[in-house]
């Protein structure tokens, strides 16, 4: 930077001799732009897109016009020109350029000579980017106001409820039919993956029919298995991970927390408006009893599990990042906006400016998150957790440590801190005696060395055992902590950060909810709240304009395989526009109606013709359609990573449908993730448990095979939409896996202990993992393979056989 | 059912011993192909290695010299909104016998100078990242279409049978994610594979005396209780049962995927783990690619890159594990990265050399965009999708030349410029592909890597 700004001065000092004529273009080029430039456009242009005070200083007419409080320059009155006493810092409320040293006085004194001389100005407006502003992304389909738009009126018999009406009335416009409904038994399945993520049992698939849909749907919304479910589609959006991942990966021993109360909060149909609310400001909300408290402190977790750069040497910059990453999760999983890409310019594609940002950001900055964590050697900016209140029969999977050795660590600490007082006095002796010449160079440097060492030593242990204390009483025994955010004690704005830059501050910008898509701003309710709290109400507030949208959008995703709006992470101008746009409003109208009720929401939707189509082929429809945008069919799924393995526990018994008591990431004792392979305890494929797999641990860059391998949601991005691929690596798994071959063996004990005769186990084994009976040639084939392996005893081939099954295309495809 | 749509199914049910891969190749051949033995006309390149610099690299900086933008440096330009130029924040120097000019960053590479050929006039459509990434993967921003690494083993098949046709090593999971190795319509055989894993921190390998990355981690590569018979027949069983489903389901591409991708597995058992292992490699190759010295990462994956390419993996792809999105800092940034990734990306072109495979593996370095000419912030350059450079080796390119140029500053492409898709359409052609008759026919209608546009640059053939 020194560089160029040396060139800029040369360059307008060097051309400066030759043009003395303040009417020429010579010398606006020379004298006046290069100022313009330098010092104004970054506030006042619409390449930087901003126009301060309503004024642009880049184009001859607007700097004529000037902005709110007049025109800046008056051609040959420099007395009334506004710029010119701004740069001369007349006025004490208007001092320009801002924060920075008045300008040298021959620079004012050839403004004033441009001025006087007629303010030639070349510069005409440049097309290309004039005429484009901020406001004018606000026509975007997805910020104009929640319609409740008719449902078209029926034209045949196929609608049964208001969602079919507006899937067949476009339909009917493109000239295509819906399908027909699934076969019951293909219905089952489908609506058992959807609502729960398991397999029906072989009674409850025989005993279903289309006339108890209703019936089913309710029993499953109720079960417990719902949470587990469409909580972890929830953990998928709020980027639920636990450890902080990046490079220096440490495991965030107390995250399972939040995800065990995402998963009831699923189950208890807490209102989608208020779910969100406890996740952004749960402790600011009243409570009546600490269960309650408990719950809600919990709730914040949101804010405290992101992915952070633990290892940065730089604690602003740290900061800086924490709650941009905060915002990022924030716009994207709540609102499908990407507001955090204002971070560095005004938003490129959607209506957000920087002030937006860092007016947001302010919020953030007054929230201080509680992730846990400690200083060692990987990780320089350890954080605190959040003491719950002591509520009986709760859970704190802690380690206990010994009471004679918590007094140990204790003293420890105690002498640690002694020492490091000794150091720190010793260190001002060194460099009092560093200035005097008595020691050699080498000398002072294996001093300081020797120091730093020291230093270093005494900072990550200390780290390590404030760390362990923390997490338990003066008896040693664990204490209840969660992670979550809370108030900081000290309320503070953000200044804009140009580029984002910290070494780049402009104004500061009061915090509060900026006036973001159409909607109007929302300061903080006094000058003691962050301002977390009214963000949270705006975020929920009917007339916010995507909340609802992006929700229903969601649930949508995860009935039929895609979205009305494909991008479901992404409602801006980049993201993909609404396949039916009226049924989005109506659903989204529909949420908020019903009390933001996520189980009805998805009710009203599987109780629909549109979602009970059966899945085959039609060429006719394809040809027009092949992407089934229209809906012309039910598209056939692969299954998720979990929805496959608790499949496979399910159909071979040995599925435990309890909740896991904490997490693996609890009971791990390698404080850093990176290491936890060396841990003999811990099974290399980080499974080895019959839980649902909603509990297997979510490390960062460390994933469960069975989750890395089938496509789990990338734990430290919003993903509304999972990637589905079909790669070898896959087959690899089923084939060889630990894990797959357990469950075939347990699955062949299950079939043997049931039933006596083959044939009845081959019957079986088929219903019980596709609730149907095997073909004739099925049966042969399976016959085949007995026969063919008869060296081998019968557990053994039986077990052989139901990997097979638990191998086949059919077992993994949502039909 | 139109028997152009899916001409594979029949084979595929009737099928009763492992679909070959060859077969596939063979099968691909079909009337609406156009694919005859895989090729169009002779092919220069047999294979691709494609180092992919997600972030957007500045090619101001690097590969685009620009005497008037050093002379310019500082002024501002009305036509930026008066940013000011800046001249390259490192200094260039002309290289090899050609004397191509590049930047200092790059010594290694420089050695090599005249095997490259520069593309100096590289223009797509968007300057935002997750887009332009997948453009440069796909040729589609809008739309989710194959990558190109699927239609190189789509239109070609593969080398070996035993080992996935396409891999991707360490892809980043965000910027259009697997879409950027999909096969989208295309049979999900031409998918590319992900291999990756963690590493460990180098502190840890080095007190526990372990490498930092063993090759990259493949677990579930054998099955202990099981001979290769009796898997065999197992696996016969498998896809008994998925033809049979497929049998009921007409057409269902993801049920073709499921059988072809086992098969597959299957036989990759016997030859994956020797692939992957590069400690097999003499201690000369490592040195000369770096490894054992420092952040390594990169380095591994340029040598597993060519040791996959030597096994007959048709289409490899590496990330670089930084980023080039230097809106601040480039100076050092640049520094930086090419500290990490000049010598192994060197060390690869000298290795496929020695081994006399350069002259049929087309070695691609790209990124999604390049920077502006102009200053953004104090220390940084802003996307720039409007021109930006590349540089390709070996696979029949012509080396030592630049192909094309930017205006006076590099700022936009006005000689020759290249969009995506001819770029896509010339490394096709160096394939022995007509990029116009590689199709797949969709819902109907024939889809193409290059949509409805791509002109092969037959300057650049050698």
């Amino acid at each position: 930077m020194k560089r160029i700004c040396l060139f800029v001065a040369s360059f307008t000092v060097g051309a400066g001799f030759a043009n003395e004529d303040p009417a020429s273009e010579a010398f606006f080029e020379s004298r006046i732009r290069p100022v313009l430039v330098k010092h104004c456009y970054e506030c006042h242009s619409v390449e930087a897109g901003k126009s301060k005070g309503g004024l642009r200083l880049d184009t001859r007419q607007s700097t004529r016009t000037g902005g709110d409080t007049g025109a800046a320059v008056i051609p040959n009155d420099a007395e009334d020109s506004l710029l010119l006493s701004a740069i001369q810092h007349v006025d004490p409320d208007l001092e320009m350029p801002p924060k920075e040293p008045k300008l040298a006085d021959e620079v004012i004194h050839d403004f004033t000579r441009w001025i006087e001389a007629g303010a030639f100005d070349p510069r005409e407006a440049n097309p290309a980017t004039n005429g484009e502003s901020l406001s004018s992304r606000l026509d975007h389909w997805s910020y104009q106001p929640l319609t409740r738009p008719n449902v078209p009126a029926s034209t045949s018999d196929w609608p049964e409820t208001s969602v079919d009406q507006f899937i067949s009335s476009r339909l009917k416009n493109h000239g295509l039919k819906p399908s027909g409904d699934a076969e019951e038994r293909t219905f089952i399945r489908r609506l058992y993956f959807d609502l729960i993520g398991l397999p029906p049992s072989v009674e409850q698939a025989e005993s279903f029919t289309f006339d108890q849909l209703e019936k089913t749907v309710d029993d499953l919304l109720a079960s417990e298995g719902f949470g587990v479910r469409w909580g972890r589609h929830w953990l998928d959006v709020v980027r639920f991970g636990e450890s902080n991942g990046r490079e220096a990966n440490i495991v965030y021993p107390h995250a399972w927390r939040y995800r065990d109360y995402v998963i009831n909060a699923v189950n208890a149909d807490v209102p989608f408006d208020r779910f969100l609310v406890e996740q952004i400001a749960g402790d600011l909300l009243p409570y009546e009893k600490e269960e309650e408290r408990a719950r809600l402190l919990i709730a914040t977790g949101f804010l405290a599990i992101g992915a952070k750069g633990l290892n940065n040497q730089d604690k602003h910059q740290f900061a800086a990042d924490l709650v941009d990453e905060q915002l990022d999760a924030f716009g994207r999983a709540f609102l499908a906006s990407s507001l955090a890409c204002a971070r560095c310019h005004d938003h490129k594609a959607d209506p957000v400016s920087m002030e937006d940002y860092y007016s947001l950001i302010g919020i953030f900055r007054s929230t201080k998150a509680y992730y846990g964590t400690w200083i060692d050697s990987e990780n320089n900016n350890g954080g605190e957790l959040i003491k719950l209140p002591d509520l009986p029969g709760q859970l704190t999977p802690g380690k206990s440590i010994p009471k004679k050795k918590v007094e140990e660590m204790k003293a420890q600490l105690a002498e640690l801190n002694e020492l490091e007082r000794k150091g720190k006095e010793k260190a001002a002796q060194m460099m009092e005696s560093g200035k005097s010449s008595e020691m050699s160079q080498k000398a002072k440097r294996e001093n300081f060395n020797e120091a730093l060492r020291e230093a270093l030593r005494i900072y990550w242990t200390r780290g390590g055992l404030t760390g362990k204390l923390e997490a338990v009483d003066d008896d040693g025994n664990p204490i209840p902590l969660c992670m979550g955010a809370k108030e900081r004690d000290e309320m503070v704005n953000s200044p804009v950060y140009y580029r984002g830059d910290l070494k780049n501050p402009g104004d500061e910008v009061t915090r509060g909810v900026p006036g973001l898509f159409g909607m109007d701003p929302v300061p903080p309710a006094n000058e003691n709240s962050s301002g977390r709290l009214e963000l949270a109400l705006w975020v929920t507030d009917s007339d916010n304009p995507l909340t609802a949208r992006v929700m229903a959008n969601r649930i949508w995703s995860h009935l039929f395989g895609t979205g009305l709006v494909r991008t479901t992470d992404n409602f801006g101008l980049t993201g993909e526009e609404p396949s039916h746009p009226e049924l989005l409003d109506y659903l989204a109208a529909q949420f908020q109606e019903k009390g933001w009720s996520v189980k009805q929401l998805i009710k009203e939707i599987v109780m629909s013709r549109a979602y009970r189509q059966s899945s085959a082929y039609r060429e006719e429809a394809f040809l027009k359609d092949p992407d089934n945008r229209l809906i012309w069919r039910v598209n056939k799924r692969r299954l998720d990573a979990e929805v496959i393995r608790d499949a496979m526990l399910s159909v071979s018994g040995e599925i435990d449908l309890s909740p896991r008591p904490g997490s693996l990431a609890a009971d791990v004792k390698s404080h850093s993730v990176s290491i936890i392979g060396f841990d003999k305890s811990v099974p290399t494929d980080l499974d080895g448990s019959t839980y649902r797999s909603v509990y297997l641990p979510v490390f960062r860059e460390n994933l469960p095979d069975v989750l890395n391998l089938f496509d789990f949601a990338e734990p430290s991005l919003v993903v509304g939409s999972r990637d589905e691929t079909n790669v070898p690596l896959q087959a690899l798994y089923l084939m060889n896996s630990e894990f797959v071959t357990k469950r075939s063996k347990a699955f062949a004990d299950r079939l043997i202990e049931e039933t006596f005769e083959r044939k009845d186990r081959i019957r079986l084994a088929f219903q019980i993992c596709f609730n149907r009976d095997p073909c004739k040639k099925e049966v042969r084939m399976v016959e085949e393979y007995f026969s063919d392996s008869s060296g081998a005893d019968e557990s053994t081939i039986t077990a052989r056989f139901c990997q097979a099954l638990l191998s086949s295309a059919e077992f993994r495809i949502a039909d | 059912m139109n028997p152009s749509l899916f001409p594979r199914r029949d084979f595929l049910q009737s099928s009763t011993l492992g679909l070959g891969w060859l077969a596939f190749s063979a099968m691909a051949n079909g009337p609406s192909r156009a694919v005859a033995s895989g090729r169009h006309f002779p092919a220069r390149a047999k294979r691709v290695i494609f180092l992919s610099m997600k972030g957007g690299p500045s090619h101001v900086d690097l590969l685009d010299y620009k005497p008037d933008l050093i002379k310019a440096n500082g002024k501002s330009a009305e036509k930026f909104g008066g940013a000011a130029l800046v001249g390259p924040v490192h200094p260039f120097s002309q290289r090899g016998k050609s004397g191509l000019w590049m930047s200092d960053l790059m010594p290694h590479l420089a050695k090599h100078a005249d095997d490259l050929c520069i593309i100096n006039s590289m223009h797509t459509d968007v300057p935002n990242h997750s887009p332009a990434f997948v453009q440069m993967h796909t040729g589609s921003f809008q739309f989710v279409r194959p990558s190109l690494g699927a239609w190189t083993v789509y239109g070609l098949g593969t080398e070996n049978e035993n080992l996935p046709g396409f891999v991707t090593l360490n892809p980043p999971a965000d910027n259009g994610g697997a879409r950027n190795y999909g096969s989208a319509f295309l049979p999900s055989i031409t998918q590319g594979t992900r291999v990756g894993g963690s590493q460990l921190p180098a502190l840890y390998a080095a007190f526990l005396k372990k490498e930092q990355t063993p090759g990259p981690p493949m677990k579930n590569i054998s099955n202990p209780s099981m001979t290769k018979a009796e898997q065999r027949r197992q696996l016969d069983l498998i896809q008994g049962l998925n033809r049979e489903m497929l049998r009921k389901h007409k057409v269902q591409p993801q049920i073709e995927g499921m059988i072809e991708s086992f098969e597959l597995a299957f036989r990759m058992q016997s030859e994956v783990p020797d692939t992957l292992d590069i400690s097999k490699e003499p201690e000369s190759t490592r040195k000369l690619y770096g490894i054992g010295e420092g952040k390594d990462a990169f380095a591994r994956q340029c040598l597993l890159a060519r040791r996959m390419a030597e096994a007959g993996v048709r289409f490899i792809e590496i990330s670089s594990p930084m980023g080039w999105d230097h809106h601040s800092l480039i100076k050092e940034g640049l520094s930086k990265n090419c500290g990490e990734t000049d010598r192994p990306i060197a060390a690869l072109l000298t290795d496929l050399k020695l081994r006399g495979m350069l002259d049929d593996t087309l070695v691609v370095w790209a990124g999604e965009f390049g920077r502006t000419p102009y200053m953004q912030g104090i220390n940084g350059r802003d996307h720039n999708h409007k021109g930006f450079s590349l540089w390709m080796a070996g696979g029949g390119v012509k080396g030592g030349m630049n192909y094309g140029a930017t205006d006076e500053i590099g700022y936009k492409a006005v000689e020759n410029p290249m969009h995506i898709h001819d770029w896509h359409a010339t490394m096709l052609h160096l394939l022995g592909i007509n990029h116009k008759q590689l199709t797949y026919n969709y819902g109907g209608r024939d889809f193409r890597l290059t949509e409805t546009s791509g002109e092969v640059a037959r300057e650049i053939l050698a």
